[in-house]
C-alpha cells in the first residue's frame, strides 16, 4: 500500500469543560508529521476528552487545532482529513465488512468501482479477503479490531486516531497487535495518534510519549527520555514496570521531598547495604525475580535481580541503589 | 413422587391447559363460522350446532355484494389509513425517540410530559372533530391517518427510545467520523438497528389500526370513507337483522389481522424482549 500523506497537529491553548468542571486545563502541543504520539495517563485524566477534541467530537471550550497546517478548530469531524478507532470497535453490526469498510466512501458517493478497489485493497492489506461478506458478530476480536482499521485507512486519512484500541483483546493478541500497528505505522508513514493507560503500549510503540494528569501536560518526550529522567514523581511511578519505588524524602533522610528508585536500580546485597528489610513476598518470572522487602521506616521496597535469585520468606536481606539512578524530587 | 407420576402429572396438566386454551379461543371462532354459513332463519336461533343447510358461497357473495360492493371499498380505505399511519409512525416514532435519547435538553422534559399525557388523557371526540373542521381535514382519510398517528405516536416513542438507549453511541460517532450528516446516521445506522422493535411496531399497530371501530365512526362519517369494522353495520338495524350475512362479514374482517399475526408471531416476540440481552 502506497504510503500516504501526512500532516502535523498542533494543540494551542486547549481547554475543555463539562458545565463547572475543567477537564483539559490548557494543553500545548505539537505532534509532527509522522510521528506515532501516545497519550498516556490514569482513568479521568483528559486524554480520551483531548482525542475526541482532535477528532471533533467534542468542541474546545477555547484553543485552536491545527491539522496539516490549517485550523480546524470549527471543522466538520469528517473534514479534519482523522480517521478514528474506537474502543468497542463501533463496526455496524447490520453491514458486511465490505460495507463497514467501505461506509465513508459511499457516504461521500464515490462511483462503486472505486469503492469495491479501495476496499479489497483495504481488505488485502490487513488480510480481511476471506471475511469481506461477513457480518462483524460473526468475526473474533482480533478480525473485527482490524475492519475497525480497515475502516480507517481506506478513507486515507492524513492523521490516525487510536482511543484505546487494545483493551478489549487477551493479553497474547494485544502484543501482537501492539507489532501490527506498529508496522501499519511504518508502512503509511501516517500521523497517529494513540490513547491508552497501558504504559507498556506507550513504551513499546510510541515515538512520543505525552504523559497526562488531571487536564494538564506532566511530559512529553520519547519512550527513554521519559524512563531516563521523569520530570515528576506522577511520570516517575506511571513509566516502568514494575513502579518505580516512591518514598517521603524527609522520611527516608534524603533531604529532598521525593525520593525515588527503579525496582531494577537497586542491588540485593547484605554487605554495607543503605536498607535492610525482611522478604515479604517474591515473584519469580524466569528471566528475573522481583522481591519484596519490607523495610522498618520506609515500607515496602520492589527489588528486581536475577532470576536465579531465590531469598527465603522471611530472611532479612540488605539493598543498595546503582549510583547515578536515584531520583530527588522537590 | 417417582418419576412416571410426575410425568404424568406434567402431562395432564397440559392437557387441561390445551382444553381451556381451545375453549377460551378457538370456539368463539368456530361459532362465527357455523353461523356465517348458516340461512338466515337457522342463524336467528343463536344456537351452537351443526347448520342444517350450508350457505358458505351464498352468504359470502351476498356480503361482498352488499350496498355496491362496500366491503372491498371498506377494505381499500382501511387498508390505505392502517400502511399510512403506521409508516408515519415508525418513522416519525424512531426519529422522536433518537432526538430525545441521543441529545439530552431542557426540552426533554416537556417532551416528556407530552408523551405521558398522550399515554393517559383520553381524547375527547368534540374538540378534535373542531380541529379536524377548522384544517379542513375532517371526514377525509388524511384526517384519519393523523388521528391514529396522534393516538399511537406516544406508545411508539417511549418504545423506540428504550430501545435506542441500547445502541451504543460509538456507532454514531463512528458515522459522524466517516462523514455521515445526522439524517443519513438516522436512516442508514440507526433505522436498520430498530429493525426487531420496527416489526413489533408494525404488527401491534396495524392490527389496532386495522380493527379500530370507534374512531372511524368518528371521525371519518360518510358512505364513500367506509371502513371494514363499520361495515358490519350493513347487517344490523332496528327492525331487521341479517345475522348469518353479520357473521359471516366479521370472518372476514378478521382474515387480514389473523394473518398479520400468525406470520409474524416469532418477530413479535423477538420485538418485545429485544434489547434485554445484547447479541
Amino acid at each position: 500500500m502506497a504510503p500516504v500523506s501526512t500532516s502535523s497537529v498542533i494543540l494551542r491553548n486547549i481547554r475543555k469543560s463539562f458545565g463547572a468542571v475543567e477537564v483539559i486545563k490548557g494543553i500545548d502541543l505539537t505532534i509532527e508529521a509522522g510521528e506515532f504520539c501516545v497519550f498516556v495517563g490514569p482513568s479521568g485524566c483528559g486524554k480520551s476528552t483531548l482525542l475526541r477534541i482532535i477528532s471533533g467530537l467534542e468542541d474546545t471550550t477555547s484553543g485552536t487545532i491545527d491539522i496539516g497546517g490549517r485550523d480546524v478548530t470549527d471543522a466538520e469531524p469528517s473534514a479534519r482529513g482523522i480517521a478514528m478507532v474506537f474502543q468497542s470497535y463501533a463496526l455496524y453490526p447490520h453491514l458486511s465488512v465490505r460495507d463497514n469498510i467501505g461506509f465513508g466512501l459511499s457516504l461521500a458517493k464515490l462511483p462503486k468501482d472505486t469503492i469495491r478497489q479501495k476496499v479489497e485493497a483495504a481488505a488485502e492489506a490487513l488480510q480481511l479477503t476471506p471475511l469481506l461478506d461477513r457480518k462483524p458478530k460473526a468475526l473474533s476480536g482480533g478480525q473485527r479490531q482490524r475492519v475497525a482499521i480497515g475502516r480507517a485507512i481506506v478513507r486515507d486519512p492524513k492523521v490516525f486516531l487510536f482511543d484505546e484500541p487494545l483493551s478489549n483483546l487477551d493479553a497474547a493478541l494485544r502484543a501482537q497487535m501492539r507489532i501490527e500497528l506498529s508496522d501499519l505505522h511504518r508502512k503509511l508513514g501516517a500521523t497517529m495518534i494513540y490513547v491508552t493507560h497501558d504504559q507498556v503500549e506507550a513504551m513499546t510503540m510510541a515515538d512520543k510519549i505525552v504523559v497526562l494528569n488531571a487536564g494538564r501536560i506532566e511530559q512529553v518526550g520519547s519512550p527513554m527520555d521519559l524512563y531516563n529522567a521523569p520530570v515528576s514523581p506522577f511520570v516517575a511511578g506511571f513509566i516502568g514496570s514494575p513502579k518505580m519505588n516512591l518514598y517521603d524524602g524527609m522520611a527516608a533522610g534524603m533531604g529532598c521531598k521525593t525520593y525515588g528508585i527503579r525496582p531494577e536500580h537497586l542491588r540485593l546485597t547484605n554487605e554495607n547495604p543503605r536498607w535492610t528489610g525482611t522478604v515479604r513476598h517474591v515473584e519469580r518470572l524466569g528471566a528475573d525475580t522481583v522481591v519484596y522487602l519490607n523495610v522498618p521506616g520506609l515500607g515496602e521496597m520492589v527489588v528486581r535481580t536475577d532470576g536465579n535469585a531465590n531469598p527465603a520468606i522471611g530472611a532479612s536481606m540488605g539493598a543498595v541503589p546503582i549510583d547515578g539512578r536515584e531520583f530527588r524530587y522537590g | 413422587m417417582t418419576h412416571r407420576m410426575y410425568a404424568a402429572r406434567q402431562r395432564n396438566i397440559g392437557l387441561v391447559a390445551l382444553a381451556l386454551a381451545t375453549l377460551i379461543f378457538i370456539l368463539p371462532f368456530l361459532y362465527i363460522f357455523l353461523m356465517a354459513v348458516k340461512t338466515k332463519q337457522e342463524a336467528s336461533l343463536f344456537l351452537f350446532n351443526w347448520p342444517a343447510e350450508w350457505q358458505f358461497w351464498t352468504n359470502l357473495v351476498d356480503v361482498v355484494e352488499t350496498r355496491n360492493y362496500m366491503l372491498l371499498l371498506a377494505y381499500f380505505n382501511s387498508t390505505v389509513i392502517t400502511v399510512g399511519a403506521v409508516t408515519l409512525l415508525v418513522i416519525f416514532g424512531a426519529m422522536v425517540g433518537y432526538v430525545l435519547q441521543r441529545r439530552p435538553s431542557g426540552w426533554n422534559r416537556v417532551i416528556y410530559g407530552c408523551i405521558l399525557i398522550g399515554l393517559m388523557v383520553p381524547p375527547a371526540v368534540v374538540p378534535t372533530i373542531w380541529v379536524l373542521q377548522g384544517l379542513g381535514l375532517f371526514k377525509t382519510i388524511y384526517g384519519m391517518i393523523f388521528i391514529q398517528v396522534a393516538y399511537g405516536l406516544a406508545f411508539t416513542v417511549l418504545l423506540y427510545r428504550s430501545f435506542i438507549g441500547t445502541i451504543p453511541r460509538d456507532l454514531d460517532e463512528a458515522a459522524i467520523i466517516d462523514g455521515a450528516r445526522p439524517w443519513q446516521i438516522f436512516f442508514r445506522v440507526i433505522l436498520p438497528l430498530l429493525k426487531p422493535v420496527t416489526v413489533t411496531l408494525i404488527v401491534v399497530q396495524s392490527v389496532a389500526i386495522f380493527n379500530d371501530f370507534t374512531n372511524p365512526l368518528y371521525y371519518l362519517p360518510g358512505k364513500e370513507n367506509v371502513t371494514v369494522q363499520l361495515t358490519l353495520f350493513n347487517f344490523q338495524s332496528q327492525f331487521q337483522s341479517q345475522y348469518n350475512l353479520l357473521f359471516m362479514n366479521i370472518l372476514l374482517v378478521t382474515i387480514p389481522p389473523l394473518l398479520v399475526f400468525v406470520f409474524f408471531n416469532r418477530q413479535i416476540v423477538a420485538g418485545m424482549t429485544a434489547g434485554a440481552v445484547k447479541g
